[in-house]
Protein backbone atom coordinates (compact mmCIF):
# COMPACT_ATOMS: atom_id res chain seq x y z
CA UNK A 1 0.00 0.00 0.00
CA UNK A 2 1.51 3.46 -0.64
CA UNK A 3 2.19 5.00 2.31
CA UNK A 4 2.73 8.98 0.99
CA UNK A 5 1.64 10.70 -1.75
CA UNK A 6 4.56 13.21 -1.98
CA UNK A 7 4.49 16.00 -4.77
CA UNK A 8 7.57 14.61 -6.20
CA UNK A 9 8.21 11.18 -7.79
CA UNK A 10 11.71 11.75 -7.56
CA UNK A 11 13.57 14.15 -5.41
CA UNK A 12 17.19 14.05 -5.73
CA UNK A 13 19.17 17.10 -4.01
CA UNK A 14 23.32 18.36 -4.65
CA UNK A 15 23.73 14.23 -6.17
CA UNK A 16 27.31 13.62 -6.75
CA UNK A 17 29.33 10.15 -7.46
CA UNK A 18 32.70 9.32 -8.97
CA UNK A 19 33.64 5.71 -10.31
CA UNK A 20 37.77 5.76 -10.02
CA UNK A 21 38.15 9.36 -9.64
CA UNK A 22 35.90 10.50 -12.91
CA UNK A 23 32.78 11.95 -11.87
CA UNK A 24 29.71 10.38 -13.22
CA UNK A 25 27.09 12.99 -11.49
CA UNK A 26 28.28 16.30 -9.55
CA UNK A 27 25.64 18.37 -8.05
CA UNK A 28 22.85 16.66 -9.71
CA UNK A 29 19.19 18.22 -9.01
CA UNK A 30 16.04 16.95 -10.35
CA UNK A 31 12.33 16.63 -9.36
CA UNK A 32 9.98 14.82 -11.13
CA UNK A 33 6.49 15.47 -10.39
CA UNK A 34 4.00 12.68 -10.04
CA UNK A 35 2.18 11.12 -13.01
CA UNK A 36 4.47 12.66 -15.31
CA UNK A 37 5.65 10.73 -18.35
CA UNK A 38 9.68 12.39 -17.78
CA UNK A 39 11.76 11.80 -20.47
CA UNK A 40 15.60 11.82 -19.46
CA UNK A 41 17.75 12.82 -22.32
CA UNK A 42 22.08 12.63 -22.13
CA UNK A 43 24.65 11.72 -24.20
CA UNK A 44 26.56 8.64 -23.34
CA UNK A 45 28.73 9.11 -20.52
CA UNK A 46 26.77 12.01 -19.36
CA UNK A 47 25.82 10.44 -16.11
CA UNK A 48 22.21 9.26 -17.30
CA UNK A 49 22.48 5.52 -16.27
CA UNK A 50 24.33 6.56 -12.86
CA UNK A 51 21.27 8.51 -11.49
CA UNK A 52 19.23 5.81 -13.18
CA UNK A 53 21.16 3.51 -10.63
CA UNK A 54 20.99 5.34 -7.78
CA UNK A 55 17.51 6.50 -8.39
CA UNK A 56 16.47 2.68 -8.07
CA UNK A 57 19.03 2.41 -4.92
CA UNK A 58 21.31 0.25 -7.28
CA UNK A 59 24.13 2.49 -6.44
CA UNK A 60 25.12 4.75 -3.85
CA UNK A 61 25.76 8.32 -3.95
CA UNK A 62 28.92 10.06 -2.51
CA UNK A 63 27.39 12.96 -1.76
CA UNK A 64 23.53 14.55 -1.46
CA UNK A 65 19.86 12.76 -0.74
CA UNK A 66 17.68 11.14 -3.05
CA UNK A 67 14.13 10.74 -2.26
CA UNK A 68 11.80 8.55 -4.38
CA UNK A 69 8.17 8.11 -3.51
CA UNK A 70 9.63 10.27 -0.69
CA UNK A 71 12.11 7.06 0.93
CA UNK A 72 15.74 7.07 0.46
CA UNK A 73 16.25 4.44 -1.98
CA UNK A 74 18.91 2.53 -0.35
CA UNK A 75 16.68 2.18 2.64
CA UNK A 76 14.27 0.19 0.75
CA UNK A 77 11.98 -2.24 2.07
CA UNK A 78 10.57 -5.13 0.58
CA UNK A 79 7.02 -3.32 -0.21
CA UNK A 80 8.53 -0.12 -1.06
CA UNK A 81 10.60 -1.57 -3.85
CA UNK A 82 7.06 -3.55 -5.14
CA UNK A 83 6.12 0.11 -6.07
CA UNK A 84 8.80 0.50 -8.07
CA UNK A 85 9.99 -1.06 -11.81
CA UNK A 86 13.02 -0.53 -13.22
CA UNK A 87 13.95 -1.94 -16.65
CA UNK A 88 17.68 -1.49 -16.70
CA UNK A 89 19.49 -0.56 -20.01
CA UNK A 90 21.05 -4.20 -20.11
CA UNK A 91 18.72 -6.60 -18.79
CA UNK A 92 19.69 -9.87 -17.36
CA UNK A 93 16.67 -13.13 -18.38
CA UNK A 94 17.47 -16.38 -17.21
CA UNK A 95 18.21 -17.49 -20.96
CA UNK A 96 17.21 -21.38 -20.48
CA UNK A 97 13.55 -20.51 -18.71
CA UNK A 98 10.70 -20.74 -20.89
CA UNK A 99 8.30 -18.06 -20.96
CA UNK A 100 5.68 -18.69 -19.09
CA UNK A 101 7.70 -20.32 -16.00
CA UNK A 102 9.47 -17.04 -15.66
CA UNK A 103 6.43 -15.32 -15.26
CA UNK A 104 4.65 -17.61 -12.89
CA UNK A 105 8.03 -17.34 -10.74
CA UNK A 106 7.97 -13.69 -10.90
CA UNK A 107 4.22 -13.54 -9.97
CA UNK A 108 4.67 -14.43 -6.34
CA UNK A 109 6.96 -11.84 -5.47
CA UNK A 110 4.63 -9.03 -6.17
CA UNK A 111 0.96 -8.37 -4.08
CA UNK A 112 0.05 -6.28 -6.96
CA UNK A 113 0.92 -8.88 -10.10
CA UNK A 114 -1.07 -8.27 -12.76
CA UNK A 115 -2.11 -11.45 -14.44
CA UNK A 116 -4.33 -10.12 -16.72
CA UNK A 117 -1.91 -7.95 -18.21
CA UNK A 118 0.70 -10.48 -18.57
CA UNK A 119 -1.83 -12.03 -20.73
CA UNK A 120 -2.91 -9.10 -22.83
CA UNK A 121 0.69 -8.14 -23.31
CA UNK A 122 2.26 -11.50 -24.61
CA UNK A 123 -0.37 -12.01 -26.70
CA UNK A 124 -0.45 -8.23 -28.14
CA UNK A 125 3.67 -9.13 -28.91
CA UNK A 126 3.17 -12.30 -30.19
CA UNK A 127 5.27 -13.96 -27.91
CA UNK A 128 5.25 -17.46 -27.55
CA UNK A 129 4.82 -18.45 -23.93
CA UNK A 130 6.86 -21.86 -24.65
CA UNK A 131 9.89 -21.43 -25.87
CA UNK A 132 13.06 -20.90 -23.78
CA UNK A 133 13.83 -17.06 -23.89
CA UNK A 134 17.24 -17.67 -24.89
CA UNK A 135 15.46 -18.82 -28.05
CA UNK A 136 13.74 -15.47 -28.45
CA UNK A 137 15.21 -12.41 -30.14
CA UNK A 138 16.56 -9.57 -28.22
CA UNK A 139 13.60 -7.76 -29.49
CA UNK A 140 11.15 -9.72 -27.55
CA UNK A 141 13.70 -10.23 -24.82
CA UNK A 142 13.10 -6.39 -23.90
CA UNK A 143 9.29 -7.04 -24.24
CA UNK A 144 9.42 -9.46 -21.44
CA UNK A 145 11.58 -7.41 -19.41
CA UNK A 146 9.33 -4.85 -20.21
CA UNK A 147 5.89 -6.50 -19.00
CA UNK A 148 7.75 -7.90 -16.04
CA UNK A 149 8.57 -4.17 -15.02
CA UNK A 150 4.38 -3.01 -15.72
CA UNK A 151 3.30 -6.47 -14.36
CA UNK A 152 4.07 -5.46 -11.01
CA UNK A 153 1.81 -2.42 -11.21
CA UNK A 154 4.61 0.09 -10.11
CA UNK A 155 3.68 3.44 -8.64
CA UNK A 156 6.82 4.76 -10.29
CA UNK A 157 8.82 3.08 -13.21
CA UNK A 158 12.26 3.26 -14.17
CA UNK A 159 13.00 2.41 -18.15
CA UNK A 160 16.86 2.72 -19.54
CA UNK A 161 16.98 3.00 -22.80
CA UNK A 162 13.77 0.74 -23.16
CA UNK A 163 12.92 0.36 -26.62
CA UNK A 164 16.92 0.54 -28.25
CA UNK A 165 16.16 -2.59 -29.52
CA UNK A 166 12.88 -2.79 -30.51
CA UNK A 167 11.94 -2.39 -34.35
CA UNK A 168 9.89 0.12 -35.22
CA UNK A 169 6.46 -1.48 -35.75
CA UNK A 170 7.08 -2.82 -31.63
CA UNK A 171 8.09 0.63 -30.71
CA UNK A 172 5.08 2.40 -31.68
CA UNK A 173 3.07 -0.89 -29.82
CA UNK A 174 5.80 0.02 -26.34
CA UNK A 175 5.03 3.60 -26.62
CA UNK A 176 0.96 2.87 -26.80
CA UNK A 177 0.75 0.80 -23.68
CA UNK A 178 3.28 3.75 -22.18
CA UNK A 179 0.83 6.04 -23.09
CA UNK A 180 -2.07 3.20 -22.35
CA UNK A 181 -0.85 3.41 -18.47
CA UNK A 182 -1.22 6.68 -17.94
CA UNK A 183 -5.29 6.78 -18.91
CA UNK A 184 -6.08 4.73 -15.55
CA UNK A 185 -4.68 6.47 -12.86
CA UNK A 186 -0.95 4.78 -14.06
CA UNK A 187 2.56 5.26 -12.45
CA UNK A 188 4.87 7.78 -13.13
CA UNK A 189 6.94 7.17 -16.44
CA UNK A 190 10.90 8.29 -15.67
CA UNK A 191 12.80 6.95 -19.49
CA UNK A 192 15.91 7.36 -20.65
CA UNK A 193 15.95 7.25 -24.51
CA UNK A 194 18.26 8.45 -27.42
CA UNK A 195 15.24 7.81 -29.82
CA UNK A 196 14.12 11.48 -29.47
CA UNK A 197 11.40 11.18 -31.65
CA UNK A 198 9.59 8.69 -29.60
CA UNK A 199 10.04 10.90 -26.43
CA UNK A 200 8.67 13.96 -28.71
CA UNK A 201 5.90 11.59 -28.99
CA UNK A 202 4.89 10.67 -25.11
CA UNK A 203 6.90 12.28 -22.72
CA UNK A 204 5.07 15.74 -21.24
CA UNK A 205 8.62 16.70 -19.05
CA UNK A 206 11.92 17.12 -20.28
CA UNK A 207 14.96 16.27 -18.38
CA UNK A 208 18.45 17.15 -20.12
CA UNK A 209 21.78 16.08 -18.47
CA UNK A 210 25.21 16.94 -19.38
CA UNK A 211 28.26 16.65 -17.71
CA UNK A 212 27.10 15.32 -14.76
CA UNK A 213 24.27 17.67 -14.20
CA UNK A 214 21.03 18.86 -15.28
CA UNK A 215 20.81 21.46 -17.87
CA UNK A 216 16.61 21.87 -18.36
CA UNK A 217 13.77 20.31 -16.31
CA UNK A 218 10.56 21.44 -17.89
CA UNK A 219 7.54 20.47 -19.56
CA UNK A 220 8.04 19.59 -23.31
CA UNK A 221 5.69 22.46 -24.63
CA UNK A 222 7.36 24.86 -22.52
CA UNK A 223 10.75 23.77 -24.24
CA UNK A 224 9.65 23.64 -27.51
CA UNK A 225 7.71 26.82 -27.32
CA UNK A 226 10.73 28.97 -25.91
CA UNK A 227 14.16 27.37 -26.72
CA UNK A 228 14.47 28.92 -30.17
CA UNK A 229 17.21 29.81 -32.67
CA UNK A 230 18.10 33.30 -33.92
CA UNK A 231 19.79 34.02 -37.24
CA UNK A 232 21.19 37.38 -37.32
CA UNK A 233 22.49 39.04 -40.30
CA UNK A 234 23.27 41.62 -42.36
CA UNK A 235 25.08 43.48 -39.64
CA UNK A 236 26.28 46.92 -39.83
CA UNK A 237 28.64 46.17 -36.86
CA UNK A 238 29.99 42.74 -36.09
CA UNK A 239 30.17 42.44 -32.53
CA UNK A 240 32.92 39.93 -32.85
CA UNK A 241 31.86 37.82 -30.22
CA UNK A 242 28.54 36.63 -28.82
CA UNK A 243 27.50 36.85 -25.42
CA UNK A 244 23.77 36.83 -24.88
CA UNK A 245 21.45 36.28 -21.31
CA UNK A 246 20.14 32.93 -21.81
CA UNK A 247 21.77 32.11 -24.87
CA UNK A 248 22.91 28.25 -25.10
CA UNK A 249 24.88 28.09 -28.38
CA UNK A 250 25.98 30.73 -31.09
CA UNK A 251 27.47 29.59 -33.79
CA UNK A 252 29.21 31.85 -36.77
CA UNK A 253 29.21 31.62 -40.60
CA UNK A 254 31.07 34.57 -42.70
CA UNK A 255 28.57 37.65 -41.65
CA UNK A 256 25.88 35.38 -39.73
CA UNK A 257 25.15 34.48 -36.46
CA UNK A 258 23.09 31.76 -35.20
CA UNK A 259 22.36 31.77 -31.48
CA UNK A 260 19.79 29.43 -29.95
CA UNK A 261 18.67 30.74 -26.67
CA UNK A 262 15.90 31.14 -24.68
CA UNK A 263 13.54 33.22 -25.82
CA UNK A 264 10.51 33.99 -23.59
CA UNK A 265 9.53 37.29 -25.76
CA UNK A 266 10.52 37.89 -29.19
CA UNK A 267 10.74 41.60 -28.16
CA UNK A 268 13.43 40.90 -25.97
CA UNK A 269 16.02 40.88 -29.45
CA UNK A 270 15.37 44.12 -30.63
CA UNK A 271 17.32 45.89 -28.39
CA UNK A 272 20.41 43.62 -29.30
CA UNK A 273 19.91 43.39 -32.86
CA UNK A 274 19.04 47.62 -33.31
CA UNK A 275 22.74 47.83 -31.24
CA UNK A 276 24.65 45.99 -34.08
CA UNK A 277 22.71 47.44 -36.34
CA UNK A 278 21.49 43.60 -37.70
CA UNK A 279 18.54 41.60 -38.63
CA UNK A 280 17.10 38.72 -37.32
CA UNK A 281 14.94 36.02 -37.88
CA UNK A 282 13.17 32.95 -35.37
CA UNK A 283 13.02 29.58 -36.02
CA UNK A 284 11.23 26.54 -33.87
CA UNK A 285 13.68 24.19 -33.22
CA UNK A 286 12.56 20.32 -32.48
CA UNK A 287 13.72 18.34 -29.78
CA UNK A 288 16.75 17.06 -31.63
CA UNK A 289 17.53 20.40 -32.75
CA UNK A 290 17.51 21.83 -28.50
CA UNK A 291 19.00 18.48 -27.26
CA UNK A 292 22.50 19.03 -29.65
CA UNK A 293 22.61 22.65 -29.04
CA UNK A 294 22.28 22.43 -25.27
CA UNK A 295 24.37 19.47 -24.95
CA UNK A 296 27.43 20.64 -26.99
CA UNK A 297 27.11 24.25 -25.64
CA UNK B 1 -11.00 12.11 -35.77
CA UNK B 2 -7.47 12.02 -37.88
CA UNK B 3 -5.32 14.69 -37.34
CA UNK B 4 -1.94 15.30 -38.70
CA UNK B 5 0.91 15.72 -35.93
CA UNK B 6 4.18 16.06 -37.01
CA UNK B 7 6.07 15.22 -33.11
CA UNK B 8 9.33 16.09 -34.67
CA UNK B 9 8.37 19.53 -35.60
CA UNK B 10 9.87 22.25 -33.66
CA UNK B 11 5.69 23.40 -32.93
CA UNK B 12 5.11 21.47 -29.91
CA UNK B 13 2.20 18.90 -30.53
CA UNK B 14 -0.68 21.30 -28.38
CA UNK B 15 -0.07 23.71 -31.26
CA UNK B 16 -0.44 21.68 -34.37
CA UNK B 17 -3.87 20.03 -32.87
CA UNK B 18 -5.11 23.51 -31.81
CA UNK B 19 -4.52 25.26 -35.00
CA UNK B 20 -6.25 21.76 -37.49
CA UNK B 21 -10.06 21.88 -34.91
CA UNK B 22 -9.73 25.52 -34.79
CA UNK B 23 -9.58 25.13 -38.57
CA UNK B 24 -12.18 22.70 -38.64
CA UNK B 25 -14.22 24.56 -36.81
CA UNK B 26 -14.23 27.75 -38.13
CA UNK B 27 -14.77 26.22 -41.76
CA UNK B 28 -17.85 24.17 -40.67
CA UNK B 29 -15.97 20.61 -40.92
CA UNK B 30 -17.38 20.13 -37.27
CA UNK B 31 -20.19 21.94 -37.30
CA UNK B 32 -22.18 23.82 -33.75
CA UNK B 33 -23.52 21.14 -31.84
CA UNK B 34 -20.71 18.19 -33.01
CA UNK B 35 -19.24 16.19 -30.57
CA UNK B 36 -15.61 15.95 -30.19
CA UNK B 37 -14.03 12.89 -29.23
CA UNK B 38 -13.26 12.50 -25.36
CA UNK B 39 -9.31 12.91 -24.39
CA UNK B 40 -8.56 9.55 -23.92
CA UNK B 41 -9.93 8.14 -27.02
CA UNK B 42 -8.58 11.01 -28.91
CA UNK B 43 -4.78 10.65 -27.16
CA UNK B 44 -4.98 6.86 -27.80
CA UNK B 45 -6.15 7.32 -31.61
CA UNK B 46 -3.16 9.72 -32.34
CA UNK B 47 -0.75 8.15 -30.11
CA UNK B 48 -0.08 11.12 -27.85
CA UNK B 49 0.14 12.37 -23.91
CA UNK B 50 -3.62 11.98 -22.88
CA UNK B 51 -2.56 15.68 -21.02
CA UNK B 52 -1.72 17.06 -24.33
CA UNK B 53 -4.97 16.38 -25.85
CA UNK B 54 -6.96 18.06 -22.34
CA UNK B 55 -5.01 21.05 -22.74
CA UNK B 56 -6.51 21.91 -26.22
CA UNK B 57 -9.19 21.12 -25.45
CA UNK B 58 -9.27 23.50 -22.47
CA UNK B 59 -7.66 26.10 -24.84
CA UNK B 60 -10.57 25.60 -27.78
CA UNK B 61 -12.91 25.91 -24.41
CA UNK B 62 -10.96 29.20 -23.80
CA UNK B 63 -11.46 30.64 -27.11
CA UNK B 64 -15.32 29.95 -26.76
CA UNK B 65 -15.10 27.06 -29.73
CA UNK B 66 -16.16 24.30 -27.58
CA UNK B 67 -17.89 23.54 -24.28
CA UNK B 68 -17.68 21.01 -22.01
CA UNK B 69 -21.17 19.77 -20.57
CA UNK B 70 -21.51 17.83 -17.89
CA UNK B 71 -21.27 14.28 -18.26
CA UNK B 72 -21.90 14.42 -22.08
CA UNK B 73 -18.44 15.55 -23.09
CA UNK B 74 -16.71 17.54 -25.62
CA UNK B 75 -19.18 19.72 -27.90
CA UNK B 76 -18.62 22.01 -30.53
CA UNK B 77 -20.09 25.34 -29.11
CA UNK B 78 -23.59 26.42 -30.65
CA UNK B 79 -24.65 30.20 -31.21
CA UNK B 80 -20.97 31.30 -30.71
CA UNK B 81 -20.89 35.18 -30.22
CA UNK B 82 -18.46 36.74 -32.89
CA UNK B 83 -15.49 37.50 -31.97
CA UNK B 84 -14.48 41.29 -30.76
CA UNK B 85 -12.56 43.15 -33.74
CA UNK B 86 -9.44 43.72 -30.35
CA UNK B 87 -10.21 39.99 -30.30
CA UNK B 88 -9.79 38.72 -33.86
CA UNK B 89 -6.37 41.44 -33.93
CA UNK B 90 -4.92 39.50 -31.75
CA UNK B 91 -5.34 35.82 -32.68
CA UNK B 92 -4.26 36.70 -36.63
CA UNK B 93 -1.54 39.34 -35.63
CA UNK B 94 1.41 36.55 -35.17
CA UNK B 95 0.53 35.32 -38.54
CA UNK B 96 0.49 38.97 -40.03
CA UNK B 97 3.86 39.83 -38.25
CA UNK B 98 5.27 36.52 -40.28
CA UNK B 99 4.14 37.31 -43.62
CA UNK B 100 5.06 41.01 -43.25
CA UNK B 101 8.40 39.80 -42.50
CA UNK B 102 8.60 36.95 -45.23
CA UNK B 103 7.51 39.75 -47.84
CA UNK B 104 10.14 42.42 -47.02
CA UNK B 105 12.70 39.82 -47.22
CA UNK B 106 11.91 39.04 -50.66
CA UNK B 107 11.24 42.46 -51.24
CA UNK B 108 7.71 42.54 -52.36
CA UNK B 109 6.05 45.95 -52.36
CA UNK B 110 3.34 46.20 -50.00
CA UNK B 111 0.22 46.81 -52.53
CA UNK B 112 1.50 43.67 -53.97
CA UNK B 113 1.37 41.67 -50.75
CA UNK B 114 -1.91 43.42 -50.52
CA UNK B 115 -2.95 42.03 -54.00
CA UNK B 116 -1.92 38.72 -53.23
CA UNK B 117 -4.38 38.64 -50.16
CA UNK B 118 -7.28 39.84 -52.19
CA UNK B 119 -6.76 36.59 -54.57
CA UNK B 120 -6.27 34.31 -51.90
CA UNK B 121 -9.50 35.72 -49.99
CA UNK B 122 -11.28 35.20 -53.73
CA UNK B 123 -9.67 31.94 -53.90
CA UNK B 124 -10.92 30.64 -50.16
CA UNK B 125 -14.79 32.56 -50.61
CA UNK B 126 -15.02 31.01 -53.96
Amino acid sequence: MPTSFPEFAIEADGVSRSFDGTAALSNFTLRVPRGTIYGFLGRNGAGKTTALKIIAGLVKPDRGTVRVLGTDPFEFTTEDRQRVGYLSEKQILPVGMKVGRLFAFCAPFYPAWDHALVDRLVASFRIDRCKRIGALSQGAQRQIAFILALAQRPELLLLDEPASTLDVVARREFLDEILGLLRQDGPTVFLSSHILSDIERVADHIGIVADGTLKISEPLDRLKDTVKRVRFYDFNRDPGSFAMPGAFRAQRSGREWLVTLRLEDPAQLDAPARSWGARHEIQDLNLEDIFVDISRQ
Amino acid sequence: MFLYLNPQSGLPIYRQMFQQLRERISSGQLAADAQLPGVRELSTELHINPLTAAKVYQMLEREGLVEFRRGQGTFVTAGRKPLSAAEQQKLIQPAVDQVVSEAIHLGIEESNLQRFIHQAYAHKLS
